[in-house]
């Protein structure tokens, strides 16, 4: 999976996009993807990930955009105009970002972060690459990449 | 106090599920943030918000809200509508301000307590 997010100031736009190798979605599900009483949930027959981000976007002058391919994967592409009075804030993204690794450690997560010509990122495969047999989620460790997160972001203003 | 006893005091216009009008309510939730609805409404309260998107019905329904009063004059999207027919959620339109929707519920006796 990857993460990537993009603040131009210049621009005036904030672009986050989520682009996954999964098992994709054909034409037909993407118009559906949208609709709030859509979802592949067996537990209840609401679904409002995509929606709301959809509301979101359109709040601020942006929109969304989603590109799929069976068999392929998904990418979800949210932009917003940056400095509309109703564009929502980011909120923590170094806790968030946290709490998706190691919740779930199986999945190689590529996440960059641009903001105004400096960038921060971080790539889950390779970093477990280099940790061999330990894995991820071993107390020490999730407590290091947790510090190395947060600084990281930090250090680019987030 | 029911939703009609509610129509009928503040003059709204009932749009959808008219037979669901009968239903009471059990207390009240103003909010425009749909994440904030999703926390905090009970079952069985009446939302006022400013929100005309079907996404309220989806909420509404998840969260088992007796009705929806929109306020301001803002009409439901047409998709809202069908919506709100389909999942037999009552939107009811309001002129007035929020404050003022609010301020004439509570006075009715339907409080906002969690």
């Amino acid at each position: 999976m990857e993460i990537r997010i993009a603040e131009d100031l210049k621009a005036d736009r904030m672009t986050i996009e989520i682009i996954d190798d999964g098992s994709g979605m054909d034409e037909e599900m993407m118009q559906r993807a949208l609709d709030p009483f859509f979802t592949t949930k067996t537990v209840r027959r609401v679904g409002l990930g995509l929606p709301l981000l959809a509301e979101a976007c359109r709040m601020s002058n942006g929109q969304l955009c989603l590109q799929s391919c069976p068999g392929k994967g998904t990418t979800v592409r949210a932009t917003f105009q940056n400095s509309h009075i109703d564009r929502k804030p980011l909120g923590n993204m170094g806790d968030t970002l946290f709490t998706l690794i190691v919740g779930h450690p199986e999945v190689d997560l590529f996440y960059e972060h641009r903001k105004d010509g400096a960038f921060f990122s971080l790539d889950t495969g390779e970093i477990k690459a280099d940790l061999g047999d330990i894995p991820l989620n071993t107390p020490e460790i999730a407590s290091a990449l947790r510090a190395g997160i947060l600084s990281g972001l930090q250090e680019l203003g987030v | 106090m029911t939703l009609q006893e509610a129509v009928d005091r503040l003059e709204m216009k009932p749009l959808s599920a008219l037979a669901k009008l009968s239903a009471e309510v059990s207390g009240g939730y103003v909010s425009d943030l749909l994440s904030d609805v999703m926390a905090n409404a009970k079952a069985g309260d009446i939302w006022v918000t400013l929100q005309t998107h079907q996404n309220i019905v989806a909420v509404a329904s998840l969260k088992e809200i007796a009705g929806i009063v929109l306020i301001g004059g803002r009409e439901p999207d047409k998709g809202t509508l069908a919506k709100a027919e389909e999942e037999k959620i009552p939107l009811l339109l309001s002129g007035l301000p929020a404050f003022e929707v609010v301020g004439k519920l509570y006075q009715m006796g339907i409080s906002g307590k969690r």
